[in-house]
């Protein structure tokens, strides 16, 4: 199988800090994965390496087989890694629709000189992504919702509305930043149910950072544990559950 | 009377240069304090056209011509600044173009052919109230379709949150240079209708204190609302010239009016009159 996404001894340092370092992750199409570590492990730096935010010391990321380091976050989102945020970052006083309607911005095929004359082209095209939008919150059930402004949702539903529009951008593969950060047992569970069911309906790879164990372990097919930016295990959840570098990182080891 | 429809026309004027801030300011998040530059811009490029090239069209072609071309020259420098500029973020970007809005002005004042400080005159009396009006629907009409299509969705993103547009595919430096550029070149279309309302244009017109004005313009209608714009610009000339009937000493205390009149404003309803909504005619015809 061919693999969607590797990072080669992917590195980054701040200064004198290596945040991350020699970091060699494989995503294939269609895969669930987890990255987990204690916190300041390095878990999100490594997204933000992925998506362009950062841009590694070392070693390379290749999507595809091609190399994106050098590429802008914009354009590595038009590649196919979307993307959503630890803290929440929706655009938070336009409609639950138009945050739809900008993930699909780089679909939208028409240039400035159309929008401004709006002419058939322009009104082809905006009702093509709206009705493709309108869709897309139809499946997350936020259709009834779709005039209201993004920050009036209830934070279950900004959740939901986050994915929804990083899969608007017609991604290969989704990054979730602690997707059931600051939910509830119930809304985690049916969570759970979403990312699976995301990654069958949009066959899309999953990669997720997460610190509740309990979805990681049930929602990820492989895990990657990171400590102090090393990665220290890797396995399905059964084996990472036992594997003792783990436990030490998270449970730390008992003085003789 | 002459006067009084000088006036409406100079409101007409304002209402362009407000809503062209507002587009940079208000929509895209870019805090600019320039503006009066490119209006000079506007004005010294759309005058020389229509007093050195001194076709024998008739007048308002030529006028049209000139806004053609002072838009042109004014989205050129918008370019030639927004660029280097808008990796800046934030107080540093007000600075910035505070700088260069200051540079254009030195510029002129150091150029001999458009008359350097003692001004350009001669200028022939082109701009009516037909044709200023006529620009300011067009102004209306192309920053409201921009704000229906996706190419504005992308511009209001960058206010909302940079880092989140850029994720979502949006070249968010590609865009805030847009609005930059598009909004510098209608200042420019302002500009040389101002040129040909007045006949006469020096450097002095286009002091640091104008971009502050068009900002106060703005923030009162509301950063954010084309609608907002619009009424700012006229309740911006209109106190300045209801302060007259008090007489020159309170003329001349105008600024201080001004400034209470901000203070006021942040107190009682910071978003500006009209927030970030817009009247009913700016949203005809979007679906949410």
């Amino acid at each position: 199988m061919t693999t969607l996404l590797e990072t080669r001894k992917a590195t980054m340092r701040f200064g004198g800090l290596v945040a991350v370092s020699d970091l060699g992750l494989e995503i294939f199409p269609s895969d669930l994965v987890g990255i987990i570590g204690p916190n300041g492990a390095g878990k999100t730096t490594v997204f933000n390496m992925i998506t362009g935010h950062y841009r590694p010391s070392g070693g390379d990321i290749l999507l595809e087989g091609r190399s994106i380091v050098k590429y802008r976050p914009a354009h590595i989102t038009q590649k196919g890694i979307a993307r959503t945020f630890q803290n929440i970052r929706l655009f938070k006083d336009l409609s639950v629709l138009d945050n739809i309607r900008l993930g699909a911005h780089h679909r939208t095929g028409y240039g400035l000189l159309s929008n401004i004359l709006c002419n058939g082209k322009y009104r082809r095209e905006e009702e093509r992504i709206r009705k493709e939008s309108l869709e897309l919150l139809k499946i997350f059930g936020l259709h009834k919702k779709h005039d209201h402004l993004s920050k009036n949702l209830p934070y279950g539903e900004q959740r939901k509305l986050e994915i929804a529009r990083a899969l608007a951008t017609d991604p290969k593969i989704l990054l979730l930043d602690e997707p059931a950060a600051g939910m509830n047992p119930k809304e985690t569970k049916d969570l759970t149910g979403l990312i699976r069911w995301v990654r069958d309906e949009f066959k899309v790879a999953v990669l997720l950072i997460e610190h509740d164990m309990r979805l990681v372990m049930e929602v990820c097919e492989r895990i990657y544990v990171l400590d102090y930016g090393k990665m220290i295990a890797h396995g399905g959840p059964g084996d990472i559950q036992k594997d003792p570098k783990v436990i030490e990182a998270y449970l730390g080891v008992q003085d003789e | 009377m002459d006067y009084i429809l000088h006036l409406i026309l100079l409101c007409g004027i304002y209402m362009i240069l407000a809503m062209s801030l507002n587009l940079i300011n208000g929509k895209c998040g870019q805090f600019s304090l320039g503006h009066a530059g490119f209006w000079a811009v506007g004005a010294y490029t759309g005058a020389s056209f229509t007093v050195f090239t001194g076709w024998p069209l008739p007048g308002f072609l030529m006028l049209f011509l000139s806004c053609i071309v002072s838009f042109l020259c004014a989205a050129l420098a918008g370019v030639l600044i927004g660029v280097p500029c808008l990796r800046l973020r934030g107080d540093y970007l007000a600075i910035a173009t505070l700088g260069f809005g200051e540079i254009i002005r030195i510029i002129i004042i150091n150029m001999d052919v458009v008359g350097g400080p003692r001004g350009f005159t001669d200028i022939p009396k082109l701009s009516n109230l037909f044709w200023t009006y006529f620009w300011v629907g067009i102004t209306i009409l192309t920053f409201r379709n921009l704000m229906h299509g996706t190419h504005g969705r992308a511009i209001i993103s960058i206010r909302e949150d940079e880092i989140a547009a850029e994720s979502m595919g949006i070249a968010t430096f590609k865009y805030k240079t847009l609005a930059f550029v598009i909004g510098a070149g209608f200042a420019g279309i302002a500009g040389t209708l101002f040129a040909h309302a007045q006949q006469f244009i020096s450097p002095q017109n286009f002091i640091f204190m104008w971009s502050a004005y068009i900002l106060l313009m703005i923030i009162l209608g509301g950063l954010g609302s084309f609608t907002g714009s619009i009424i700012g610009a006229t309740l911006f000339l209109l106190l300045g010239e209801a302060l007259r009937f008090f007489g020159e000493t309170v003329a001349e205390y105008r600024m201080i009016i001004y400034a209470l009149l901000l203070v006021l404003l942040m107190l009682l309803r910071p978003q500006g009159l009209f927030g970030k909504g817009e009247l009913k005619f700016f949203w005809k015809g979007s679906k949410t």
